[in-house]
């Protein structure tokens, strides 16, 4: 595998009155993690339930290295593995029973089912609970429940939708480092989460997207660049509004409210000159944020500040 | 096939340790097909009326209200001792400790204008009219007891058409029994779709019809062991109870209504389960729907005790065509021929209600 090639993907929920995806385009290359970001109704879930096949009807075209992905699919029914933000498996069932289901459900019988069982146990280290009732096991246990089921047939695409969603520290340490292994070539692995270190950890690009559509998409270390030349001041007392007037011009000033500033700079020199300026003014510099933004800073700017569902 | 295996497997794994829904898949209906055959023995007799006391007042010959006396006791009827006069017998009458009370005219003897019929108005018409046949036999001097009568020889059960307490009862709540089946399954299908079960088994291209088809094999042999437990109970337990014992011989046609039975229920199960979206809903569907198809199919009040418009009306429901099927078996004696009709209709419905899941299904997503 290579590419996930998304095109002009739109689709509408029966009784919608909108999108939930609007023409969206986005290629997902194999070799890495790529993290797909978004607030609450970005469409994330619904892009990866049209990857996964749950969802009918959308408009535009998935190919994988060019190919249908249903019609790749048809010829690999194993292509694909989903890791959905629910608990999804049966309670009522023991660990080992859900995947042997899941297991034989995908064609696994036999020695090649036990060795596929074993395989994935080992990796979600689920050895010493295999026979717990899954109702029985802790929210870590069951978020690496989950995981393991969508490894059973080893899958080249691997869609993972907040994998890690409502689990301590410990378990969500565990999962990432987890995650960040089944990166291999050839491999694609789609990994959405609303936790920005996760994604920074864990991914090699992202894509930003909100109202069903890709805002911004790239590598990591690409979309961070972009944000370098961004400077954020707290300042003792408000610009002057000559000099407020001439930043606008110079360095696309943006006044943020209660003495925040923030300036759009092309180099460190223009950096300094500025905190200079202000010092002269009169508005001694209390705070300065200058240089590499991280995802959340990037994430919110994108997204909007604005309050969701 | 072998996927279809894991479905059934999981499915019985689910089942078998979910207790309570078992419980009320076995023993619900077993309790009603105990409490209502015993509940109900005496309203189902053929002659279902009480017997009834009467007595003989006036006259002046004793030895002609003896003669009367004799002639009209038996066949449900009992002679008691007269009261003192017609104002204590109409008393008597007023507080029910008395059925019938005849008053002979001064000087009667014995023609059918000397005698006037007191009854207590709780006896029944059909025992009235009775009563009144064998008073004119008594006074035209024939001896219903000495007289010779047709031969009637009763075809099948000796119930005839009309079914006993336990043979309505049996099938009637073992029906009833069956149709539960829909909570169960549409609860599971509900927490399927919750817990995101289903999403990952359309990820892993599991067809919806062999999902549903998984939900199909477990409860056909649930269905079949439900026949088999309320089948026994009516034939071991109701009578160490104290009622009647149902007879009933394991046939291919009795097998047959119950599994057609089954998969009628079943696909009602399915429809409710893929139109539900929450576990209010399923228990609330399938529930009420329930309850009104055996209200209206004659499982809560035999069909032969409604009005003609009522019975009319109850052709409606499945389940009283799968009771038609159970009652051509148990009280006919009927084969193939016989459960042709209602078989039918039960697996035809079946299909159009799993068309029916799947249509919904589709539209759905």
């Amino acid at each position: 595998m290579e590419k996930l090639s998304l095109r002009a993907l739109s689709f509408r929920y029966r009784g919608a009155a909108h999108d939930a995806l609007r023409g969206l385009s986005l290629d997902i290359a194999a070799g890495g993690v790529f993290g797909l970001l978004g607030p609450n109704g970005a469409g994330k879930t619904t892009l990866i339930g049209l990857i996964a096949g749950q969802l009918a009807g959308a408009s535009g075209t998935m190919l994988l290295d060019d190919r249908p992905l249903a019609e790749v699919r048809r010829e690999m029914p194993r292509l694909l593995g989903l890791v959905p933000q629910e608990l999804a498996f049966y309670p009522m069932l023991s660990a080992r029973e859900n995947l042997r289901f899941f297991g034989a459900v995908q064609g696994f019988a036999g020695a090649r089912l036990a060795e596929r069982i074993d395989a994935v146990a080992a990796f979600a280290r689920l050895e010493g609970v295999l026979d717990r009732r899954a109702a029985e096991l802790s929210g870590g246990l069951k978020r690496r429940l989950n995981l393991a089921i969508g490894l059973l047939a080893e899958p080249p695409i691997i869609l993972l939708d907040e994998p890690t969603v409502g689990v301590d520290a410990q378990s969500r340490a565990f999962l990432i480092e987890g995650i960040r292994s089944l990166a291999a070539p050839g491999r694609i692995v789609l990994y959405t989460s609303h936790y920005m270190e996760e994604v920074q950890a864990v991914c090699d690009r992202v894509a930003i997207m909100d109202h069903g559509r890709v805002l911004v998409s790239g590598t990591l270390d690409e979309l961070l660049r972009e944000g370098a030349g961004v400077m954020d001041l707290t300042l003792s007392a408000p610009l002057p509004a000559a000099l407020a007037d001439d930043w606008r011009v110079r360095y696309a000033l943006r006044d943020e409210g209660e003495r925040r500033y923030r300036l759009q700079v092309s180099e460190p020199r223009q950096a300094l000159d500025a905190l200079h300026e202000a010092s002269a003014a009169g508005c001694a510099p209390l705070a300065i944020t200058y240089g590499e933004r991280d995802l959340g800073e990037l994430f919110m700017q994108l997204t909007d500040r604005a309050l969701r569902d | 096939m072998r996927l279809l295996l894991a479905l059934w497997t999981k499915e019985w794994l689910a089942l078998a340790r979910d207790v309570h829904g078992l419980a009320v898949l076995f023993l619900m209906p077993a309790a009603f097909v105990v409490v209502m055959s015993l509940a109900l023995t005496d309203a189902f007799r053929p002659n279902a009326a009480r017997p009834a006391t009467f007595t003989i007042l006036g006259g002046t010959s004793p030895k002609l209200a003896a003669r009367l006396v004799d002639s009209l006791t038996g066949d449900g009827f009992r002679a008691v001792p007269a009261p003192a006069d017609e104002s204590a017998a109409r008393e008597r009458l007023r507080r029910g400790s008395l059925g019938l009370a005849v008053l002979l005219a001064p000087g009667f003897d014995g023609s059918p204008a000397g005698i006037t019929v007191l009854a207590d108005p709780a006896i029944d018409a059909v025992q009235l009219a009775a009563f009144r046949q064998r008073l004119a036999a008594a006074t035209l001097g024939i001896d219903l007891k000495l007289a010779p009568g047709p031969s009637v020889e009763v075809l099948g059960s000796a119930h005839g058409a009309r079914p006993s307490s336990v043979q309505q009862n049996v099938p009637a709540w073992l029906i009833f029994g069956m149709f539960f089946v829909v909570l169960p399954m549409s609860m599971l299908f509900v927490v399927e779709r919750r817990d995101g079960t289903a999403a990952r088994l359309a990820s892993l291209q599991v067809p919806f019809s062999l999902q549903l088809g998984g939900k199909i094999g477990p409860f056909f042999v649930i269905n079949l062991a439900q026949t088999v437990l309320m089948l026994v109970s009516g034939h071991l337990l109701v009578p160490a109870l104290g009622g009647e014992a149902l007879a009933v011989t394991p046939s291919w046609p009795l097998f047959a209504v119950a599994a057609a039975t089954s998969v009628a229920a079943i696909g009602w199960g399915l429809l409710v389960a893929v139109c539900a979206r929450t576990l209010e809903q399923a228990t609330v569907i399938g529930g009420v729907g329930n309850i009104l198809a055996a209200a209206l199919g004659g499982i809560m009040v035999p069909r032969f005790l409604m009005p003609p418009a009522m019975q009319t009306l109850a052709e409606l429901s499945p389940m009283a065509w799968a009771l038609d099927g159970f009652h051509a078996v148990l009280l006919h004696e009927g084969g193939f021929a016989e459960i042709a009709a209602p078989c039918a209709k039960l697996v035809a419905l079946a299909a159009l209600l799993f068309c029916g899941a799947l249509v919904a299904d589709r539209r759905g997503r």
